[in-house]
């Protein structure tokens, strides 16, 4: 029941809210009903390490991390959209009942996705994303927009296909070598029998080369990202956020649900070494990248790629540090990433432009979001005392525990890239004569008040992670490397 | 009963000829109506395939699943096209960006590649090599046609003939994922068909045309 409550609540509040014309206030409702429930939720796992319902559906410690900052951000995207979307036109399909309809369904394809036990229900409900939010990403009727929308549908599902074929893979070897078939796409099961797979060994390997590939995808892996910062920079920002804070984590999630898989049957060689290759490409790429966009989100969606390869590298450095960084940052990152966002549309809506050029002094015409853009940008780049930056010194003395120099080296030149490129842009953003004048100066109460969250639970974060989540993090390190 | 046995047989030797057939048939349709006609007798040899295995190893669940194909993919989704390329008004031809002869000839490499590739695994997995060999070929040809055809119908078909290849994969290594996975993968690939449809739509009335490789606003 408790597993149950939290996917039937969006499922029936996406169909209840269709009904209303508007629906901001149904759709906040019901939000709040859905917290409740996922907290419920968090909860009970916390007490009880693991809860399953009946075949299919499991909550371990692993699944609350990531649920904490999906819990986290959607209550702040709702809260954030319930403002931000007031000047759209009431069109079909771009209408704010199908946009917190759609807002619904994403939020159940992705808790889904945490809450599948079965390996190939996962790769159902995280094709289930990408379905449920392509709508989103082209919610403009843009040029663009319909572009972004277009090629996010294909690339993913292209992408997820060969998740699939790696999923069929890993179920083959399963089965070959001896587990039975009803169970050999239970994860639990797998990891207990992964040690029979590697008489399979090869066909693992080939296994997990699809998956990074088809799931890298979705994660936004340097050579596989084509789709991200178009569909970050179309889609509303409210829904950015959702993209970047959440559904990347997401897939993240798969990933290492599988990793944990494939280190029990061939070794951590194999995995790991492919994490940190497309981790430090990434990190590398999405850098120097960022330095020349002319784009607001289009440098927050590079910006997103770069510490999805941080995030890959901690899973592939592997051991307490590396582990344990990863995971908090994608918390971590989830928040700072969701101020950004929300900052540049603040920044849409009061300027009308995301275009870095075209924008000047802002820091005398929008004082606060210049301020959120500002503590939000030294945040992403790991300034203390942010949290990210007590993550990502876990992952770097991870690198340097394990004498892995190039590593670490990589991460720090990402690092050093992201911070130039952020500071570049934001100087000239930021400094400057101011080229036009904002229609208001006013900042709506729910654009402060989750600006004003993020920024709280990120301080906390940086001076010292509560007591119950580090408990949940250490927990969700044991499921993974038991 | 013993001609039942000898066509499930028969499905399962020529399938790989026929399907080997229907990849070359796509790679050199110059109509969008070829090209439907082509995947949907593609998912036919496919469903007869189900059918076979489902005969052969007297599983209720493929029998379910193989009436699924025809249902799906052999009628529906063919069906739904067509009434795609009519509503759309767009022009009939599938705009190949290079020439058929060419596009035939990488096909036919292709179907060479599969053959190699598949060449470590089957011993190993014990399953017949052409069949597996089709299956690669298929996944291959359809990362083939969605780069080399414009129109996006055309790539919607392209998702599907990889789609088709990944099940027949999965359908003669493991005899089929468990009921509840392949109906869920069914339901995704409908609402996937859906969705770019609308977006099909989307892209004729604000690009009025339907070629998407010319979308080229967003760029690096």
């Amino acid at each position: 029941m408790v597993l149950l409550l939290p996917l039937l609540i969006p499922v029936l509040g996406a169909a209840v809210v269709l009904f209303f014309r508007r629906g901001t206030r149904t759709a906040l409702l019901i939000g709040a009903a859905e917290i409740a429930a996922l907290s419920w939720l968090m909860f009970a796992t916390y007490r009880h390490g693991s809860i399953t319902f009946g075949r299919y559906l499991r909550a371990d410690h692993l699944t609350t991390v990531f649920l904490a900052s999906l819990c986290l951000i959607f209550a702040l995207v709702l809260v954030y959209s319930s403002g931000y979307l007031r000047h759209l036109p009431p069109e079909r399909f771009s209408s704010l009942r199908w946009f917190y309809a759609l807002l619904f369904l994403f939020l159940f394809t992705m808790l889904a996705s945490y809450l599948s036990s079965n390996l190939g229900l996962l790769w159902i409900f995280m094709e289930g994303t990408t379905l449920a939010s392509a709508l989103l990403v082209g919610f403009y009727e843009t040029e663009g927009a319909v572009e972004a929308g277009w090629k996010y549908l294909v690339v993913c599902t292209v992408g997820l296909a060969f998740a699939l074929f790696g999923t069929i893979a890993l179920y083959l070897a399963a089965v070959k070598s001896g587990v039975a078939g009803g169970s050999a796409l239970d994860w639990t099961s797998l990891v207990t029998a992964a040690p029979q797979l590697s008489i399979m060994k090869n066909l693992v390997k080939l296994a997990f080369v699809f998956l990074i590939v088809g799931y890298g995808t979705k994660v936004g892996f340097v050579p596989l990202h084509s789709w991200l910062p178009d569909a970050h920079a179309e889609a509303p920002s409210p829904i950015s956020a959702m993209l970047s804070a959440a559904l990347l984590n997401c897939a993240m999630y798969a990933l290492l649900r599988f990793d944990a898989i494939a280190v029990r049957a061939i070794g951590p060689g194999f995995s790991h070494h492919l994490l940190l290759l497309f981790g430090g490409v990434s990190i590398l790429i999405a850098g120097l990248l960022m330095i020349v966009q002319r784009d607001l989100k289009r440098l927050f969606a590079y910006s997103s790629v770069e510490h999805m390869g941080i995030i890959a590298t901690g899973i592939g450095l592997g051991g307490p540090l590396g582990l344990y960084g990863a995971l908090l940052h994608t918390f971590n990152h989830s928040l700072a990433k969701s101020v950004l966002f929300f900052a540049a549309g603040n920044v849409r809506e009061k300027l009308g432009t995301l275009r870095i050029d075209r924008i000047s002094g802002m820091i005398r015409m929008l004082p606060f979001t210049s301020g959120a853009l500002i503590f939000g940008g030294l945040a992403i780049v790991g300034m203390p005392p942010f949290a990210l930056f007590v993550s990502e010194f876990a992952i770097l003395s991870g690198a340097f525990s394990q004498a892995r120099y190039l590593v670490a080296v990589i991460l720090l030149v990402g690092l050093t890239l992201a911070f130039g490129a952020l500071l570049f842009h934001f100087l000239h953003m930021l400094g400057g004569e101011p080229k036009d004048t904002p229609e208001s100066r006013k900042v709506a109460g729910t654009e402060l008040a989750v600006i004003g969250a993020c920024a709280v639970v990120l301080l906390i974060f940086g001076v010292h992670v509560p007591v119950q989540f580090q408990k949940v993090v250490e927990g969700a390190m044991a499921v993974l490397q038991q | 009963m013993v001609l039942v046995d000898l066509a499930a047989s028969k499905a399962m030797g020529s399938a790989a000829v026929l399907l080997f057939l229907t990849v070359l048939m796509l790679a050199a349709a110059k109509r969008m109506s070829t090209s439907i006609v082509a995947f949907a007798l593609q998912s036919a040899v496919l469903a007869a395939q189900v059918l076979a295995v489902a005969h052969i190893h007297r599983s209720t669940e493929s029998y379910v699943i193989g009436g699924l194909v025809i249902l799906i993919k052999v009628l529906g989704i063919p069906y739904a096209l067509f009434r795609l390329v009519d509503k759309l008004q767009a022009p009939r031809d599938v705009k190949l960006s290079l020439s058929p002869v060419y596009s035939v000839f990488i096909t036919a490499g292709l179907i060479f590649l599969s053959f190699t590739a598949v060449h470590t695994y089957v011993q190993e997995l014990r399953v017949s090599e052409d069949v597996l060999a089709a299956a690669v070929a298929l996944i291959l040809s359809g990362a083939f046609l969605m780069v080399s055809h414009g129109k996006a119908l055309m790539q919607i078909i392209a998702l599907l003939v990889l789609e088709n290849g990944i099940f027949l994969a999965a359908l003669i290594t493991t005899f089929g994922m468990p009921m509840i996975i392949e109906i869920g993968v069914f339901f995704d690939l409908i609402m996937g068909v859906l969705l770019m449809g609308v977006f099909a739509f989307r892209i004729r009335d604000t690009f009025e045309h339907l070629d998407v490789s010319k979308l080229r606003r967003l760029r690096g």
